[in-house]
Formats: structure tokens, sequence, C-alpha cells
């Protein structure tokens, strides 16, 4: 019995405090997410240009002499990322913890992290990893600055399951919590994250048109939505910390 | 009690597999000196060619044994959630960035294996799949900062009578992950100080995360000796506080 009360003990965790803010942790944590996407923003669309994608259906001529063009940017932008891409680890961590502050056990935020601590290598960083050494050494075969062109392009756009899933468990987690930690609105907005996934599914296939990695459907449509879910996200993060309990009790 | 066991059992993986990877750096024979980014395609098919057995023994001892500091890492997630800050967000920051961190050694070892898989590869994709080796090995130091402040924030956070962890352990953490920071030059320079061979880029990356890995040993082991008597101490205080404690 008193093993089970020692365990149990770490289930409660009042907010203690010593006079500082009592929720200073999830107000760094938040900052930390409108500071990743702007740099997000800043490293794949102004620096490194692979937001929006540049065309697959080029030459390998015409690869090289995209990375020659952008070689100073991406080199900057993504030397930027091997240092900020650990901000997005804080962000994930903020999701977990509200998510467990909501009324379904935790199994949803622990899979939230774990599907994005896969999706970060893939997702993300590889992207930048077949970038930087493609623009490493512009005197390298040719025929290999187009094979990293495609490992950058079509994991970063293509890398769909690690995303989908983690859609998949946060669109629940705020379906089925009756806390209302998030609106139920979210879950739905959530939920049409998962159908951008499904419609990046083709980007393997086609190297033209809508369902290209660069197209209307593949990488418009679904960019569109995710900064509409990630406008979402940030505010509604930003009223529950604001509603959060000092003292409230949180599943362990 | 068996929770300080799982903890102790893990300090000890990270001894034991931290000598072997020990080992096995000492033994890749392409990090002393850590080859140069100015290797022409050439030069380095001709390395992988020479050294081919050690290359691929002491990658495959990195393979099999690094993602053994893992439980090392849980560790140090257990004792963050043990800490009187507010919430366990940091914690989970934490247990985050270890993962992918680690997955990200996985990946360069991987590079290193394949390169040395075909020495008679043509040299240019040996050449390719050694720099995406050391790319993925030196310069995605964000996990590792993220790592190192979080554990940083979490210590001055703690609000606890008697913090977790001692105040300089904070500092350090923090002092070690900003030392890792420039790293993420090799991932652009091909020579001097952040090259992926250089004082700062190589040896003062690695030196000092090896550093902040032995000094965590030292103070896991205390914060879990401490842990043990308060554990001893609620259970002879007990009797029926910590009933109705759970009972509410």
């Amino acid at each position: 019995m008193t093993a089970v009360a020692t365990g149990a003990a770490a289930e409660h965790r009042p907010m203690t405090d010593g006079g500082r803010s009592p929720k200073l942790d999830l107000w760094i944590c938040w900052w930390t997410f409108p500071i990743f996407y702007s740099l997000f923003g800043v490293i794949f669309v102004l620096l490194t240009k692979v937001m929006p994608p540049p065309r697959p259906g080029v030459s390998v001529e015409q690869i090289n002499r995209f990375f020659d063009h952008n070689a100073t940017t991406i080199k900057l932008g993504f030397a930027m990322l091997m240092v900020f891409i650990g901000l997005s680890c804080v962000t994930n961590a903020l999701v977990v913890v509200q998510m467990k502050r909501m009324s379904v056990k935790p199994v949803f935020a622990y899979a939230y992290i774990a599907t994005l601590a896969v999706g970060a290598v893939p997702g993300c960083l590889f992207a930048a990893f077949a970038f930087l050494a493609a623009v490493f050494r512009p005197d390298r075969d040719p025929q290999l600055i187009a094979l990293l062109y495609d490992v950058g392009l079509l994991t970063f756009v293509g890398s769909l399951g690690c995303f989908t899933a983690n859609y998949l468990v946060l669109a629940l987690a705020i379906y089925l919590d009756k806390n209302r930690i998030l609106p139920k609105w979210m879950a739905y907005i959530t939920f049409w994250q998962i159908a951008t996934e499904l419609l990046a599914g083709p980007v393997f296939i086609f190297r033209k048109g809508a369902f290209a990695w660069n197209g209307a459907i593949s990488f418009w449509e679904g960019t569109v939505i995710f900064s509409v879910f990630l406008g979402c996200l940030i505010v509604l993060l930003r009223r529950a910390i604001q509603q959060q309990p000092v003292d409230e009790p949180v599943q362990d | 009690m068996s929770r300080s066991n799982a903890q102790t059992v893990s300090l000890w993986l990270a001894l034991v597999f931290g000598a072997v990877l020990l080992g096995a750096f000492v033994a890749f024979p392409g990090f002393f000196p850590p080859m140069s980014p100015q290797d022409s395609a050439h030069e380095v098919a001709a390395f992988y060619a020479q050294h081919t057995t050690m290359i691929r023994a002491s990658m495959i001892v990195f393979n099999l044994c690094a993602v053994m500091l893992i439980p090392f890492f849980m560790v140090i997630v257990y004792q963050m959630k043990r800490m009187g800050t507010p919430t366990q967000v940091l914690a989970y920051a934490y247990l985050s960035a270890a993962a992918s961190g680690v997955t990200l050694f996985a990946i360069a070892d991987l590079f290193w294996l394949i390169a040395a898989f075909r020495p008679d590869r043509n040299p240019e994709q040996i050449q390719l799949l050694n720099d995406l080796a050391w790319i993925t090995f030196i310069a995605p130091v964000g996990m590792i900062v993220a790592q190192n402040l979080c554990l940083g924030l979490a210590v001055y956070l703690d609000a606890r009578r008697e913090p977790i962890f001692p105040r300089w352990v904070g500092a350090f953490s923090i002092a070690t992950g900003l030392a890792i920071v420039p790293s993420a030059g090799a991932a652009v320079f091909r020579t001097g100080p952040l090259a992926w061979d250089g004082a700062i880029s190589f040896w003062l990356r690695n030196g000092a995360y090896a550093t902040f890995m032995i000094v965590m040993f030292f103070v896991l082991r205390k914060t879990i000796a401490r842990e043990r008597v308060e554990e001893l101490d609620a259970e002879m205080a007990v009797g029926t506080p910590l009933d109705g404690e759970l009972v509410s």
C-alpha cells in the first residue's frame, strides 16, 4: 500500500512556486511557438527556397543552376536550422502538457510527442542535409547534385505518415476531451490536416501538375490549411495557458 | 525502491557503453585526426579502401551501442519530472529532443557504414556518403542544445526546498549547450575551426559533451541516493499519512 502511495504522489503535481511567475515554463514554451515558426518561414521561404518548392520537372543542368544561384542563402538558412530545430521539441512539449490536461488518458499525448520525434528527422532535417551536401561541393558530379535535389524535396514535402499520425492523435484527443482544453472546432481543422497529407501522397508519382511536389493541391492547398491550423493552435494554446488554474493537478 | 534500481542500472549501462563508445571513437581511423573536408574524392575513396575493416568494426560498435545512452537521458527526464517546476513541460521537451538527437547519430553511423560497404564504388559517391555522414554527425546540434537549455532552465525553476539538482548543474548544462552551438557551422565551412574537423566543431563539441555526460553521471548518482533516502524516510514516517494521501 505504501509503495502504491509513493507512486501515486507523482500524479498530483500542484504548480509549486517561490514567488516566480507560476506558469513561467509554459509561457517560455509558448513563445517558442511564434519564434520557431517565424524562423521556419525565414529559413524555408526566404533563404533556402524550399517553400514554395522549385519545380520537380527540370533538367540536371537546371538543378545545378538552382544550387549555384542559391548556395549562400541555402548555407545560411540550413545552418540556422541546425540550431533552431531544437525549438520544435519545446513546442511539441507544450502541446503535450495541454493534451495531458484533457479528460482522455495521456496515450494520445505520448503518441503526439513520439510521432513528432520521428517526424523531425525525415520531415525537416533530411531536406537540410541533402541541400547542404549539394552546396558543400559545387564541383560534385552534377548527377549526384540532382539526386540530392530529389532527396531534399521529396523528404520535405513527402514525409506524410509521421504528421498524419500526429494530427490524428491530436484531433482525437481534442474531439474526445470533456475538459474543453481546446475547442472542438480545432479538432475539425486538425482532421483537415490529415486530408492534406493524404492529398500529398502523389508527389512521389507526378513531376508536374497539381499533384507534383510544387503543385496547387500537394503543396499550396496543404500549406494554406497548415498556416490556418498553426495560427489557430498558437492562439488557442495561449488561451489554454491563461485559463489553466495554477494549482491544477495534472495526470502523470 | 525499484524505481531507484532502474535508475542505477541505467547509470551503469551508460558507464559501460560510454566506455565502449570511447573505445570505438579511438578505433575509428577517421577521428584521430578527424578526416578533412578538403580531401578530394580520390583521397576519401583511398581512405575507405585502406581502412575498411576498422571503419566497419568501429561503426558497427557505434551502431549497436550509441542508442544505449537513451536510458541515461531518461533518468534525467525522470528527475526533471520530480522537480518543483510549475509543470513537466521541460521534461517532455527534453525527452523529445533526446529521441530525435540520437536518431541523427544513428543515421550518420549508417552513412559511414554504407560508404565502407563497397570501397570500390565510384569515389564521388563515396565522398558524398562521407559528406552526409560528417554533416549529420557534427552539424545538427539543435537537439542537444535544446536538451541542455531545457535542463538548465528546469534546474533554475525547481522550487523544491532541496532542489533535485544543485543550481550549478543548470549553469553547467546551459554552458555546455552554448559551447556546442557553433558546430552547426560544420555544414558550411570546409576549413578553419568551424569545419567538421576544426578545433571548435569537432574537439570543443565532442569534448564538451563527453565532459557533460561524465559530470552528470556523478550528479545523478548523488540525486538517486538522496531520492532513496527520501523514500525510506517517507516509508518510516508512514503508517497512515501516505494512505490518507492516496485516498484524497
